[in-house]
């Protein structure tokens, strides 16, 4: 990937954009005369950014019309799916409807694949041709899987060896093969290098595999092969898995040939860097990612693939009147968390509804994230990050945030397991109005 | 109070969009060091290098000179720096024409968001040069536990090809277990961990020095590099990495070349 430094030309449209909003005296929201009228916002993707975006633009401005656009009509949610994994979840519990965004705050919900943008026109484009006007569009697209980054791991080697890195078949196909290995077969996890949608969420998947497998399958063996050599919270899920599942979880970083290079779906086999072949009973594949196709053709992407954005709006840094939010953005060092891109659904949609309305709306956006994690079904960890915008970037405040101690009694342990089911409960029904259960 | 943070920020981004990151580098006296006087023509050099990452103790950095590598006209040496690390060295590669390809890929430490420059000088003299910046973040979903083992130190993991084509260009994968200790690191105790780490990396092909890497103590541990070779007939090629208290590990395989 090549890195392009910031050009001049760009740096001085910057200073501009900061210039206007100085002298205007009440940043973010810059009124634009005679804009506002129509209010037209079409909302791409309708997971944690893109459903809380579609919600916040209409309680902080009823009078827009916001359309959201989304293939499903039931959300699954990343977040569980490994719950769900370790048989400790139903896969219904992770299932959230779009009637709550229909009925109680009057958005449009269209189940289509969105398939292309405009943005000089102005519309988007869905898979029936239809054509969607907007004057502000947010995209809240995902990942997308690399096919073929790592030789061999394609769409078709991902019906053998399932990534289940997006939530839906490939998550019961995963489960299906978890509970059909062997006695005593080896489960085979590939972890990518940064960046990646849900950075903890490779440790707690074989946590929850060592779960399930130690209640029905106690002889088998969980092998996470890394192409890193550090990974979030790896203090406390590797005392964790050494607690309850004893040498049942391997981790292979980096440095010790970790890094995988090659897939062969159909002998469920992998090739390491310096030639090592692991062989699989189950093989799981966490393959490299970029932001969503639909970022691609409103030419949002920058040579990374994923997505340059406006730190305190979340607008694009490379297109006008385009928001980009989630797990498609650059936004380190936010992590590509559902949690984040809920808060950057709420950034966004403040900073749209106040350049349509004309309203300068409080309260200044501030950022903050919790990843929990599950080692066992009663044991839970986490990461708190609290971010800030310094010289015109996101950093974490200083001194702020944290993990879970090492060490800590069960009783913490499960405490924070808990806390985890509770925020589960209270973010489904902060976007989708799901009741808790 | 707004207006103060409003002004700060303006500020903030006239220097992010004016100092960083291509000017100043050329001022650096290790760089002038290099250099001696000579003014390197930014071109030639592709400098592959995140624009953003999460990670600054571990920054992949491939480094390919556009120039040939015959035995009348190769390039002889790529210099790597980091121009905000405490210590700008990288990295010093001096290179044969038997390697085929003057394209190298290893992994830095940088201790903040800065640029990285890379200067290549072929045979004929000429300096040629690359700058790219990379911002780094720590992301707290990220954190890690930052300790080493030392039960495999100095282990080395090398992947040769058996057999090549003549005129192929086969790659070479070299990994040398390391911590790489910087010397700027505290212990749980306070006291300063004193510096160690792999200085050199010889390469020979048969009798014929064909790679030599002298690294400086920002190369990210556990030392990685990637590199070319394109011998003429079947032989040997031997490794050896030499550490600071000047012990040494070695490799030799053979590869078969064939018509």
């Amino acid at each position: 990937m090549f890195n392009q430094p910031i050009s001049r030309r760009e740096s001085i449209k910057r200073i501009a954009g900061f210039s206007a909003a100085a002298a205007a005296w009440s940043w973010p929201s810059i009124a634009i005369p005679g804009q506002g009228a129509s209010g037209r916002v079409v909302v791409v993707g309708g997971g944690f950014g893109g459903a809380t975006a579609a919600k916040y633009l209409k309680r902080m401005a009823p009078e827009l019309a916001v359309t959201l656009v989304e293939p499903n009509t039931r959300y699954i949610t990343c977040p569980f799916t490994n719950l769900y994994l370790g048989g400790i979840r139903s896969f219904e519990s992770l299932w959230h409807s779009y009637d709550e965004l229909r009925q109680r705050y009057d958005v449009e919900v269209i189940h289509e694949l969105a398939t292309d943008v405009d943005v000089d026109g102005h519309t988007v484009e869905l898979a029936s041709g239809t054509r969607l006007a907007w004057d502000r569009l947010i995209l809240s697209p995902g990942i997308d899987i690399r096919w073929n980054e790592l030789d061999g791991y394609d769409e078709a080697a991902a019906e053998k060896a399932p990534h289940a890195w997006k939530p839906g078949d490939q998550s019961r196909l995963l489960r299906q093969q978890l509970a059909g290995m062997k006695q005593g077969g080896t489960f085979v996890l590939v972890a990518p290098d940064n960046p990646f949608r849900c950075p903890p969420g490779p440790y707690e998947r074989v946590s929850m595999v060592a779960h399930y497998l130690k209640n029905h399958n106690p002889s088998a063996k969980v092998l996470l092969l890394d192409a890193k050599d550090g990974f979030s919270k790896q203090g406390l899920f590797m005392q964790g898995w050494a607690e309850h599942y004893g040498d049942m979880i391997e981790w292979v970083s980096r440095s010790n040939d970790g890094t995988v290079i090659r897939v062969d779906a159909d002998r469920l086999e992998v090739e390491t860097e310096f030639g090592m072949i692991h062989a699989a009973d189950v093989l799981n594949v966490v393959p490299p990612q970029k932001a969503g196709f639909i970022a691609d053709r409103a030419g949002v992407t920058d040579a990374s693939g994923w997505v340059p954005v406006r730190p305190d709006t979340f607008a694009s840094a490379l297109v006008d009147d385009v928001y980009v939010i989630g797990d498609a953005t650059q936004a380190a060092p936010m992590p590509k968390s559902g949690f984040i891109a809920s808060t950057q659904g709420k950034v966004a949609a403040r900073a749209i509804a106040a350049e349509l309305t004309g309203r300068v709306l409080l309260p200044e956006p501030s950022w903050a994230n919790t990843c929990y994690s599950l080692i066992a079904p009663e044991h839970g960890i986490s990461i708190v990050g609290v971010y800030e915008v310094y010289n015109g970037q996101l950093r974490e405040v200083p001194d702020s945030g944290g993990v879970s101690p090492m060490g800590a009694d069960p009783l913490f342990r499960q405490l924070e397991a808990e806390y985890a089911r509770g925020w589960y409960a209270a973010i489904t029904q902060d976007v989708w109005g799901t009741p808790a259960s | 109070m707004q207006n103060i943070r409003l002004i700060a920020m303006m500020f903030g981004l006239l220097a992010i969009g004016f100092t960083e990151p291509v000017w100043g580098w050329q001022r650096i006296p290790e760089i002038q060091a290099v250099l001696a006087g000579t003014e390197p023509r930014m071109a030639g050099v592709r400098l592959e290098v995140p624009a953003v990452t999460q990670d600054g103790s571990s920054v992949p950095v491939t480094v390919t000179v556009d120039a040939p590598m015959r035995a009348d006209a190769y390039v002889e040496a790529i210099h790597l720096f980091a121009t905000r690390n405490p210590s700008p060295e990288l990295a010093e590669y001096t290179l044969h024409p038997l390697l085929g390809r003057a394209s190298l890929s290893t992994r830095i430490r940088l201790d903040q968001s800065q640029a990285v420059v890379a200067l290549a000088r072929t045979s004929d003299g000429e300096w040629l040069g690359a700058v790219e910046s990379v911002r780094v973040t720590v992301s707290g979903c990220l954190s890690r536990a930052g300790t080493y083992t030392s039960d495999n130190h100095m282990q080395v993991r090398v992947r040769v090809p058996d057999r090549l084509r003549t005129g192929q260009v086969g790659e070479v994968r070299t990994m040398i277990q390391h911590p790489m200790e910087t010397g700027l690191r505290e212990d749980a105790s306070g006291r300063v961990i004193p510096a160690n780490i792999i200085e050199e990396l010889h390469v020979k092909w048969d009798d014929q020095p064909v790679l030599r890497a002298r690294w400086h103590r920002a190369m990210a541990a556990n030392p990685y590099l990637l590199f070319s070779i394109a011998p003429a007939q079947s032989g040997a090629l031997s490794m050896r990495w030499t550490e600071d208290t000047g012990a040494t590990a070695e490799y030799r395989a053979a590869i078969e070349v064939r018509p």
